[in-house]
């Protein structure tokens, strides 16, 4: 991180490699869409890289940058839903590409709401705990326990009536 | 039931799908390439730099406060004006739309009877035959369907100051401000394939060629540059002319126009404007341009054999950017 800091490029570039794929992981599980993950995790990357000189280089980089990457998909996504108004959001990308998977589950991931998505995919997705994704997010604890709580309800509701059926 | 979903919803992301390796290795490069590096503050420059600092400060508030008085007109970031100005833009005879941006603000109208009107953008371009409009909005690039739902959306990583479709609208060239340069980018049509071409270029919109192989654009040195997109070549093109302000293809065949003056290429064959020409696009037999003359801004619609006025502005309006398909 010194020698990132300090402008080494190899460094730089080891900093990348770690921390890429999570980051571009994230940024798809928040915005469905592998365009906007690329866009979404390349630009937090260079907003990262472009501040390091302000970083505190004692705390962890991964939250740091997971915070970067968590408001930029967010501010996308919002700027997407001012635009459209009412028109639901393409999710394209985020069921197709599992049909081995968990499918049922992700599609319902990909319905939740973003506010409700973004908790869940940072708590079980990224790892992080509730007090981290508050910060992250800049919400209080409680709210983002409420919307936790209610996005895994959600999910809950439509895979058992998923099972009934 | 709580515990296996959480069980689940863990193992579902540990399966998400990888990102693309060419994709990676182009944010690597961005990414190293927007480090500034820690350099050691000496004590003397830190101290002249917390008193320019104080300086500016000061300097705001006595402004702030002439303002106030009405002695002065401080303007922090963009002006703001109505979008009223704009609403009578009319589409001319024959033309499938057009589209202009008044003051910062989009309005369009197509033959499909869409219209819109006061978006705030940034530079605005519409697609052959007007199928699409593409815009910069904040430091998104979103592509509108005539209907005026959003096509797609992406992050341009800066604001977009130019927009242009090749002519088969499978392409467009754009350019980003980005920091302190202007970067130049190849995306397909339909919002995937972004490709950064040139990261230091003038902010000059660029021009495709008839075919929509290739496109000109003014390189950072001042130059006129023809990117090549098939066998994705540069070429500056010769006799290398600095300075260069325009560039732009001719309609059919692959002539290309260079001029180091602000007025726009392909307007000679049009004849007198009577005034100052501050916008001006083609796109096969249409032309649109805005002309400031002593009283007012118009802008003018038309094909070689015909011309029609489609809007009226005051001599005040900032037109920055027009379009006709």
């Amino acid at each position: 991180m010194r020698r990132a800091r300090r402008g080494d490029g190899d460094a730089a570039a080891d900093l990348f490699r770690r921390y890429w794929r999570d980051a571009w992981r994230a940024a798809f599980a928040i915005t469905g869409r592998r365009a906007l993950a690329d866009d979404v995790a390349a630009d937090g990357f260079e907003r990262a890289f472009a501040a390091l000189d302000r970083f505190d280089e004692r705390r962890p980089f991964a939250p740091w940058l997971h915070r970067i990457v968590a408001n930029r998909a967010l501010d996308v996504l919002r700027a997407e839903r001012r635009l459209s108004g009412d028109e639901p959001p393409d999710v394209p990308d985020l069921v197709p590409e599992h049909g081995s998977g968990d499918r049922s589950l992700l599609s319902a991931v990909a319905d939740l709401p973003l506010e409700r998505r973004v908790v869940v995919v940072l708590r079980f997705g990224v790892g992080m705990t509730p007090k981290e994704i508050a910060k992250t997010l800049d919400l209080p604890v409680g709210t983002v326990n409420s919307r936790l709580a209610r996005g895994l309800e959600q999910l809950r509701d439509v895979l058992e009536v998923e099972h009934v059926d | 039931m709580s515990t296996e979903l959480e069980r689940r919803l863990e193992g579902l992301f540990a399966e998400l799908p990888e990102p693309g390796p060419e994709v990676g290795d182009r944010a690597l490069v961005a990414a190293v390439a927007a480090i500034r590096p820690v350099a050691p503050v000496r004590r003397g420059f830190r101290s002249a730099v917390v008193a320019l600092a104080a300086a500016l400060v000061l300097l705001a508030i006595a402004a702030g406060s002439l303002a106030a008085a009405g002695a002065l007109h401080v303007h922090f970031g963009a002006a703001k004006h109505s979008a009223g100005e704009v609403k009578t833009l009319q589409l001319p005879n024959g033309a499938a739309g057009i589209a202009v941006v008044v003051d910062g603000r989009l309005s369009v109208v197509t033959r499909s009877g869409f219209r819109l009107q006061g978006l705030p953008v940034t530079t605005a371009a519409l697609s052959p035959h007007a199928l699409y409009v593409a815009a910069g909005i904040g430091d998104l690039l979103v592509a509108m369907r005539p209907d005026g739902h959003r096509a797609w959306v992406r992050l341009a990583g800066g604001t977009v100051v130019a927009i242009a479709w090749a002519p088969f609208g499978n392409r467009i060239a754009y350019i980003v401000h980005a920091g302190k340069r202007f970067v130049l980018h190849v995306i397909w049509g339909n919002g995937t394939n972004d490709r950064v071409i040139d990261r230091s270029v003038r902010a000059v919109r660029p021009s495709w060629r008839a075919d929509s192989l290739a496109f000109a654009y003014v390189g950072g040195g001042g130059r006129a540059v023809v990117y090549d997109i098939f066998h994705e070549t540069r070429s500056v093109v010769r006799p290398a002319v600095a300075g260069v302000r325009q560039v732009a293809f001719a309609g059919a065949g692959s002539h290309l126009a260079v001029s180091r003056q602000q007025v726009p290429l392909g307007l000679g064959r049009l004849g007198r404007v009577g005034g100052r020409v501050v916008a001006f696009a083609s796109d096969g037999d249409y032309f649109v341009f805005g002309v400031r003359t002593g009283t007012a801004v118009r802008v003018v619609a038309g094909t070689r054999t015909s011309r029609e006025l489609v809007l009226q502005l005051p001599r005040s309006a900032s037109v920055r950017a027009v379009g006709i398909g």
